[in-house]
This record gives structure tokens, sequence and C-alpha cells, in this order.
């Protein structure tokens, strides 16, 4: 279950990138920012997405799962670290395989990157560079009750769909009281895209069925 | 709360979904694996102790006195062979191992680029070219390491195998022949610049290990970056391994050119213990990587191979939503069925760009959790 981590809400995120900048400060991984910030519809609305590794539990860390080096290991206290750089070939499997998105890969140096949670400040029990300069708390880090100390009443969720399956995650997201009894939808399965529905068309996108009670 | 319908920008439509083809295979159990690793283990090993017999000439050229060495490579040869099993056992580098050795057999793939696997031999495995986009030092830190590693291996495996001999008819020199299986290949003086070469391979190979190591050790007290997350056992210890291994065998040299052969029978115990626990380790810890790095080869050969189409240029699968190149179909396909042997059922999203995925999960967010979010 969730013990000190990062607490994303959207909601509050107003996309002015201090987090990418401050990731590029983390000494794992210093000069390149792992933290993703997408502007979900761009164009016709300031709503904007942070997204940091999301530290799946269960399944276990997906992108571990399909790597076939072996080269990404997930510490005692369930950090999904970056590839080993002696392990990692670069084949992209972790990037194309994660369902939240979240692997970088460097084709020249043959070496997939990706969010560790700051391992470098958190093994020590500071705050990820994202969480620490987030002028919003759309990234907050530590506990679910020193969260609720802040916010008050304050739910968050822990699982995502994807098609039929869900992924329990270390990370959590803030939700709205009413919705924290269902997972997350994920994106999957993709019932309309680019204005053109096609849920009937693909077969192969899973049933979508909602799993209740999972969390 | 409802089924989410997933919204994004009005563009193109798409086309429908290919259904991959999975190459279906009952999961295997831990135990079954086990059995057939311990099998492999054995098989080597006994092909490796056969060799050494046969090649020593029925252990007429075979040194005694290096048989601790010999012995530690044939458990080195179990412990790869084991581990190696287990490893292309996973759904992940199963999956590779078979689409790398179908793309190596395939004479179609020969014909067209007949030159792709010994460039991406000498590009992946000898010249490590990535490692230079990672740091020019680490690259030439490694490249001292690996020549270094990769001359001390081609001459201390076949001496101590009995598969070399360096005999000299006159008793002591200088004229010296050397024997591959019993076979001369080679005559020289020990006194020229050839047989100082012959008989000082290993210092050279022992210099070239420790600077290399040096650097990496150095860097891994240093930098901060290599520091986060670095762990004793795993990072450290085969660094030091090598530096105590080389530093060893220069002392040999020392000992027997300046103190007349002092403390020598001290140093080559000390040097055969740190080779042995250091073969013994090889299978276990980071050294693994060297029996790994040639899956880099066979990834990128399959991939290559199946890029290149006959007289249909570049066919690469592209996102289903922006039309950003994903990688090649096969690929994907390969991808698909990896996670649908490991039961990860949402391998549809691998026809998805990473971006993708994150706007359209942000968008079933926006539109069926926090509609304030807008």
């Amino acid at each position: 279950m969730m013990g000190r981590t990062i607490f994303i809400d959207p909601g509050r995120c107003i996309g002015c990138q201090a987090c990418v900048s401050a990731c590029r400060e983390c000494d794992s991984h210093r000069g390149k920012s792992m933290i993703h910030l997408d502007y979900t519809d761009e164009g016709h609305s300031v709503a904007s997405l942070p997204t940091v590794c999301m530290h799946c539990e269960d399944p276990v860390a997906p992108c571990a799962e399909v790597c076939p080096a072996d080269a990404i290991l997930v510490t005692a206290d369930g950090v999904v670290q970056q590839a080993d750089t002696t392990r990692c070939i670069g084949c992209a499997n972790c990037v194309n395989a994660c369902p939240f998105g979240v692997p970088k890969i460097d084709l020249q140096a043959k070496l997939q990157m990706k969010c560790n949670l700051c391992y470098d400040r958190t093994a020590y029990g500071l705050a990820p560079m994202c969480a620490t300069v987030c002028p919003t708390g759309a990234l907050f880090y530590g506990t679910l009750d020193e969260l609720r100390a802040e916010r008050p009443g304050v739910q968050v969720a822990d699982s995502f769909t994807f098609g039929d399956v869900v992924v329990q995650t270390g990370v959590a997201m803030v939700v709205p009281a009413d919705k924290v009894q269902w997972p997350v939808p994920g994106g999957l399965p993709v019932v309309e895209i680019n204005g053109v529905d096609v849920s009937g068309a693909n077969p192969n996108q899973g049933g979508g069925a909602r799993q209740e009670g999972v969390r | 709360m409802t089924e989410p319908p997933q919204t994004a920008e009005p563009t193109t439509p798409e086309p429908e979904a290919t259904a991959p083809v999975p190459e279906a295979r009952a999961p295997q159990t831990p135990a079954a694996v086990r059995r057939r690793a311990v099998l492999a283990g054995t098989a080597v090993s006994v092909l490796l102790i056969l060799a050494i017999v046969f090649g020593s000439r029925l252990l007429r050229d075979f040194d005694s006195a290096l048989l601790p060495y010999a012995v530690a490579t044939v458990f080195l040869a179990f412990g790869v062979a084991y581990r190696y099993t287990v490893w292309v056992s996973a759904p992940g580098a199963r999956r590779l191992f078979r689409q790398g050795w179908r793309s190596f057999f395939s004479v179609a793939n020969f014909r067209r680029a007949p030159t792709a696997l010994p460039r991406m031999i000498a590009t992946y495995l000898g010249f490590q070219k990535f490692l230079g986009a990672r740091s020019h030092a680490r690259w030439a830190a490694h490249q001292l390491l690996f020549w270094g590693c990769v001359l001390a291996a081609l001459i201390t495996f076949p001496l101590t195998w009995g598969w070399f001999t360096f005999t000299s008819n006159t008793g002591d020199g200088p004229g010296y022949e050397m024997r591959i299986w019993g076979i001369k290949v080679l005559g020289f003086n020990a006194l020229n610049i050839i047989g100082w070469l012959m008989f000082h391979g290993l210092d050279i190979a022992a210099v070239l290990v420790i600077a290399g190591a040096s650097y990496f050790l150095w860097r891994r007290m240093k930098d901060r970056g290599a520091v986060t997350g670095q762990r004793f056992a795993y990072d450290l210890i085969p660094l030091i391994a090598l530096i105590v291994i080389s530093v060893t065998g220069l002392l040999l040299t020392f000992s027997s050119i300046f103190l007349h052969g002092g403390g020598y029978e001290f140093l080559a115990i000390l040097h055969m213990v740190s080779v042995v626990f250091t073969l013994i380790y090889i299978p276990f810890g980071k050294f693994f990587h060297i029996v790994q790095r040639p899956a880099a080869v066979g990834m990128q050969l399959f991939k290559y191979t199946s890029r290149r189409k006959d007289g249909a240029g570049e066919e690469l699968q592209t996102c289903r939503r922006c039309h950003e190149p994903i990688d090649t179909p096969e690929y994907v396909e390969n991808l698909r069925g990896t996670m649908q042997d490991l039961k990860l059922d949402f391998d549809a999203w691998a026809e998805y760009c990473p971006r993708c995925k994150r706007v359209l999960r942000g968008n079933a967010y926006l539109t069926h959790v926090k509609k304030g979010f807008k």
C-alpha cells in the first residue's frame, strides 16, 4: 500500500514546466528531464497533465517484465529504477509496453531512462525535485496523512484501468470523492480517436469492463 | 463511474488495428526451467572437460600448476550456461532470442545485407559505439577494460586448458615454439620484440585493465549519477576484483625480474585465488553483461532486417493516433506477443506512441474523473 509517494493532482497543474526544469537537476540523469508535461487538449484548453513514473505494483512494473535484458530493477521499497546502464540493450520494449507512456530512450546511447522517484533524494527522505518546486501542489510528495493534513478530505486513487486490466501503482492521483471507489480510466480502450468512433472497429483493445471493488 | 469514452484532436480517421499473431506457448514452470538450466550447465561443463582432455592431447600438455584455473573455468561454464538458460526462458528474452536467430539464419536477409552482421558485431561488441554516446570518457575507459580482458582471456584460457604450449628445444631458449593442440604454429626468439610481446601479453593486458578499472572506480566514488543506486557487491566488487587480478599479475612479473622470484609463490597463490573467485562470480553479477550483450546484436539485426523490405523501402508502424513512427510492424507484433505471454492484456496500447497514451489518459481523466480539470 501507499507509503511516502507522489500524489498527482492534474486539476492543480498550471503547465508552468517548473517540474520539467527541476527534473533535469536530478543527479541520476543530470541534464535530461524525465517528467512529462502534456497539454491534453492543446489549442482548446489549458489543461495539462504531469506524468511521473507510476511505479506499478500489480502487475509489478510491466516495463521490467517485458525487458529482455533484465535491466530494470525494482527496489525493496517498490521504486522501479531506470535501466541498468550495463544491461540495457536499447530495444524500447519498456517504452512501448508502459501503459502510462513513461520511459524515454536514447537510441544512440542504446539506453532507456525514466523517472526513478529521485532515488538519490527520496532514499534520504527528501522530496523528488518535481514535487519540491511545483508551485501549486499538483505534485505532492509525502504520505496520505500528510496530504490530508494539508487538504482535508482529499481522496486519492492508485488503480488504473487499461481495458480489462487494472494496474495498481505506487504513485497515486487525486480524484473527486464520488469517483474514489472506481479505478481511474487509463485511456484504453480507445473508443473515439481523432473524432472517429473506433470502439467497434478494434476487437483487440480489450473489453474495458470495469472491475469493481479492486482498490 | 461509467465507461470512459476517449476524445482526441480531430485530424484524420484511423485505419483498423492489425491483430497480432501471438506465438502461443504454455507458460514454463520455474522447476522446468531450472531442470533445463541444470542440463544445459552440465552439458556445457562436460563438453569443456572433454575439450580440455582432448585439446591437451590427453593431458600430456596440461600444466598441473594451472589446475585450479581450469577447474574454475568448468564451474564458470556451468554457471554461465545455467544462467543463460534461465535468462532466455523469460518471455521477453525468449522471443527476442528467437527473432534474433531467425534473422541470423535467414538466407534472404544475408543476401540483402551481407555486411550487416559483421558491422553490428564490430559496432556493438567490439568498438561499443553506443558507449561513446553516453560519455566519451566512459567509452575510452571501457575500451581499455574490454580489450585488456579480451587479450588476457585469449592468452590464459587456452593456456590453462593445455591448448597452448611454449617449448624450447634447447632447454632454456632463446628459441621457442608455440604449439596449439600439439601443432606448431610459431617459432620465435624470446629475446626479440616478438618474444617480449609473447611473454608479456598479460602484463600489457593488466596495464590496460588497471587504467580502465581505475577510472570507473574513481567515477563510482565521485560521479553523483553513478553513486545514486550503486551497490557494493554489484558495482564495486567487479572493479576491485579486476584491479586485484591485474596488480597481483604484474607483481608476479615484478618478482621474477626485480626480486629474483622473491615472494613469487605467495603472489602466485594470491593471484590464483583472485582469478578463481572472479571466474566463479562472472555468472552472478555485473560481469554477466558480457554474456548478455550479444543480445543487442540480435535485437538490432531483427529490427534492421525487418525494416528492409524488398523494394518497398522502410516500413514502420505508426502511432494509431498521431502517426509518429513507433517501430517495425514485426517489432510491435513481437512486443505484443511478449505482453500476452506475460498476461499484460493491454498490449493493444503498444500501437500508440507514449505521448498519445499520456494524452488519452489525460483526456479520460478530464472527461470522466475531474471535469474541473478543464
